[in-house]
């Protein structure tokens, strides 16, 4: 895309890649880590380096992506995907081995990466596709549907700043795949943007696809990787850990994904005393723990699985009438049901508690609602006897689960047991009761 | 250097969109607009003149009347004011714009090139002024008794205005390649050590003052600091806008050879180191 004079730049080679559109052998890359900024200085002019350590970010790689293919890349976290998409692109230079693409790449690691927020969205969209590198001819013939396909109306002409994060990234979606490149590479950039215009990305990128141009896709959510790409490339501490088709690698991913959030997850249970906390105290509940069908103790959860919460409580003064309950929320704050032990059709009624007594609660249901994401219990102990419930024990945050979805049969925050059934040009209805 | 400069000729619409978003960012939102690029140096030859013309009461040569002295001050400000913004803009620009290296594959060598066309883009903005002012002295001679004695004795003309005008772009264009070759090598130099964009601040400064731009080259040869004006390219510069703009004068030969060798050297080295890094950029960054 660009003359570059480096000759180190990744250059296409038609000739030795066949079939292919990316072709990666044996590529690694380091980078040198400083205990003092100074090294690096001491590094570039005086003899007796190098100094600092190397750290290998990206180690051995091989890939062969066919040209036509949607490949995604998966991994947690540092597992080396996005070093891996810079090399891909060019915008890093390999330590060792090879890369080798074909034809003009555009990638998205960062939408509307270059906008000034001074200048308007028609003014910037032209210093954008000069950065892709277009040229004016190229830029003045695309430069209508850009507009077009952003949505931005009237916004168009105001300066970048005054735009909401979902305008710019919509901008930045527009610019980048209006540029017609025979490469797209996608760094989870499809996050950001009201549902409709996810929908147009989505289209777009399907026509992509389509038109036989490889698409490179990037993202721990394992739905859209899924649903996008028919290969898969499976990523941990550096190296390509597995390769082949979604279903495979998506399956492998998702079972490291459940033994290192087990992990994370009781970490992250045992600070939770962070947490928002009051009440009068005549009881203090202990331990909250989860745990499975078979009494097995875990914090991560399919849709459908049976769910116990077992909460542990000591009376450290006389009490009349306690009552214990659960408020059940998602990661971002959205309650999603509350409920206790009273306020049922068959109620559980505990009268006067004395000094000393301990105990447990337990709260259960068969088959998990919830769908895929981060969610957080709040342990209420109420007492009751009065006017309007005190807090006696009120807990935010007191534990945290996640639900790991394999399937991603349904999407959103509940799982409802739907039926479907769809009648055609008057015959017998077809019927899906699962 | 040859490839730096192919890849700023493929990339000269790109180079060319920098330098335009530059000048117009400098005044979006500011109501006087382009007249900064004019004002700034006013206001600088302002504060100058106040300081070293009424407080410190420093003269310059006896043969020179006191606007004289102003537009010598001015021509040197001007300059001086281009070279020091893109220096000490240069030294940076790669860190103001790792995002972009980091996140697209970027033709670099674009960025020290466009601080360096966008500062002498606004110091020819102010050129015109400066020529204004000259014609008005010009038409206004002094009539200072004493002046005119010295003048007459030493045959000094005044302003002169006139036909060795004709140098200034040689001179622009000079300037730009000296500037861009320091910018180049300080851009890079400053991912290795980023205190060097700090150090420049102060070098600017010190070699601001021990450049003659407020006070007249010979109290330099007077105390024995001759030598600093014999190794100082951007005297040998200054020397050379003042003969043509304000005297009517033909620069100075070795001036000119000089300075531009040090230009070709400085343009060379710069652009080689820029170009040896620059694969590593977007890791230092």
């Amino acid at each position: 895309m660009y003359d570059s004079s480096n000759p180190s730049d990744a250059k296409p080679a038609t000739n030795a890649m066949g079939g292919s559109a990316i072709v990666a052998r044996g590529v690694s890359k380091a980078y040198r880590m400083y205990d003092k900024p100074v090294h690096r200085l001491w590094d570039l002019m005086l003899p007796g380096g190098p100094r600092g350590r190397e750290f290998w970010a990206v180690r051995d790689v091989y890939l062969d992506i066919p040209k036509g293919s949607t490949v995604g890349i998966i991994g947690e976290n540092g597992a080396g995907k996005s070093t891996l998409l810079k090399l891909l692109t060019g915008i890093t230079q390999p330590t060792n081995g090879e890369i080798l693409t074909r034809g003009r790449i555009a990638s998205l690691l960062e939408l509307g990466a270059g906008f000034h927020p001074e200048f308007s969205g028609r003014e910037n969209i032209r210093l954008n596709c000069s950065i892709l590198g277009m040229t004016e001819a190229e830029t003045e013939e695309r430069f209508h549907a850009i507009v077009e396909f952003s949505e931005l109306g009237e916004f168009i002409d105001r300066p970048v700043k005054t735009y909401s994060s979902g305008m710019h990234v919509r901008l930045g979606f527009s610019v980048a795949t209006t540029v017609d490149p025979e490469i797209l590479i996608i760094d989870e950039a499809l996050s950001v943007g009201d549902e409709h215009f996810k929908g147009k990305c989505i289209n777009r990128l399907n026509e992509f696809q389509e038109q036989g141009k490889t698409t490179l896709f990037v993202s721990h959510d394992m739905g859209s990787v899924k649903s996008m790409c028919k290969h898969v490339v499976l990523m941990h501490e550096g190296r390509v850990l597995e390769q082949g088709t979604a279903e495979e690698v998506a399956d492998e991913y998702l079972k490291r994904a459940h033994a290192r959030g087990n992990e994370r997850m009781s970490a992250i249970n045992r600070q939770l005393d962070a947490y928002p906390r009051w009440g009068s105290g005549e009881i203090r509940t202990g331990k909250v723990e989860l745990s499975d069908g078979s009494g097995k103790v875990t914090n991560v959860f399919q849709p459908g699985s049976p769910f116990r919460v077992n909460i542990e409580f000591e009376a450290t003064e006389d009490c009349h009438e306690p009552v214990f309950g659960l408020g059940v929320y998602r990661s971002d704050g959205t309650y999603v049901n509350g409920s206790n032990h009273l306020w049922r059709n068959e109620p559980i009624e505990l009268g006067d508690v004395k000094a000393g007594t301990k105990g447990r609660v337990e709260m259960a249901f068969e088959s998990l609602p919830l769908l895929q994401g981060g969610y957080y219990l709040t342990v209420f102990v109420y007492d009751h006897d009065k006017a309007a419930p005190t807090p006696i024990d009120h807990r935010e945050h007191a534990a945290t689960f996640e639900v790991h979805d394999a399937n991603h049969l349904q999407h959103g925050l509940l799982f409802l047991p739907t039926q479907w059934s769809v009648a055609m040009d008057g015959a017998e209805p077809k019927v899906s009761r699962d | 250097m040859f490839q730096l400069l192919r890849s700023l000729k493929a990339n000269r619409t790109l180079l060319w969109s920098f330098v335009g978003r530059d000048l117009k960012s400098r005044y979006v939102g500011s109501s006087l607009g382009f007249f900064w690029s004019v004002i700034y140096p006013i206001m600088n030859l302002a504060v100058y003149l106040l300081v070293f013309q009424i407080i410190l009461k420093m003269t310059w040569d006896a043969d020179k009347s006191s606007q004289e002295v102003v537009l010598l001050m001015l021509v040197a400000i001007v300059s001086w004011t281009a070279f020091a913004e893109a220096t000490s803009r240069s030294t940076n620009v790669l860190v103001d714009n790792q995002n972009l290296i980091q996140k697209v594959v970027f033709p670099s060598e674009v960025l020290p090139a466009y601080v360096t066309i966008s500062a002498m883009v606004n110091m020819t903005i102010a050129l015109p002024i400066v020529l204004l002012a000259l014609l008005y002295a010009k038409l206004n001679p002094t009539d200072d008794p004493a002046v005119l004695a010295a003048a007459a004795a030493s045959g000094h003309q005044g302003v002169q205005l006139g036909a060795q005008l004709l140098w200034v772009p040689l001179l622009l264009v000079l300037q730009a390649l000296f500037t861009a070759g320091l910018g180049y090598f300080l851009a890079a130099f400053n991912l290795f050590w980023r205190d060097t964009f700090h150090v420049i601040g102060v070098a600017l400064t010190v070699w601001m003052f021990i450049t003659p731009i407020f006070y007249p080259p010979q109290r330099m040869i007077d105390k024995d600091y001759g030598w600093m004006l014999e190794v100082n390219p951007m005297h040998w510069l200054m020397d050379m806008y003042r003969n043509v703009l304000v005297q009517n004068h033909a620069p100075d030969p070795q001036q000119l050879l000089s300075f531009t060798a040090a230009g070709l050297v400085v343009f060379a080295i710069g652009s080689s180191f820029f170009s040896k890094q620059k694969s590593k950029f977007s890791d230092l960054l």
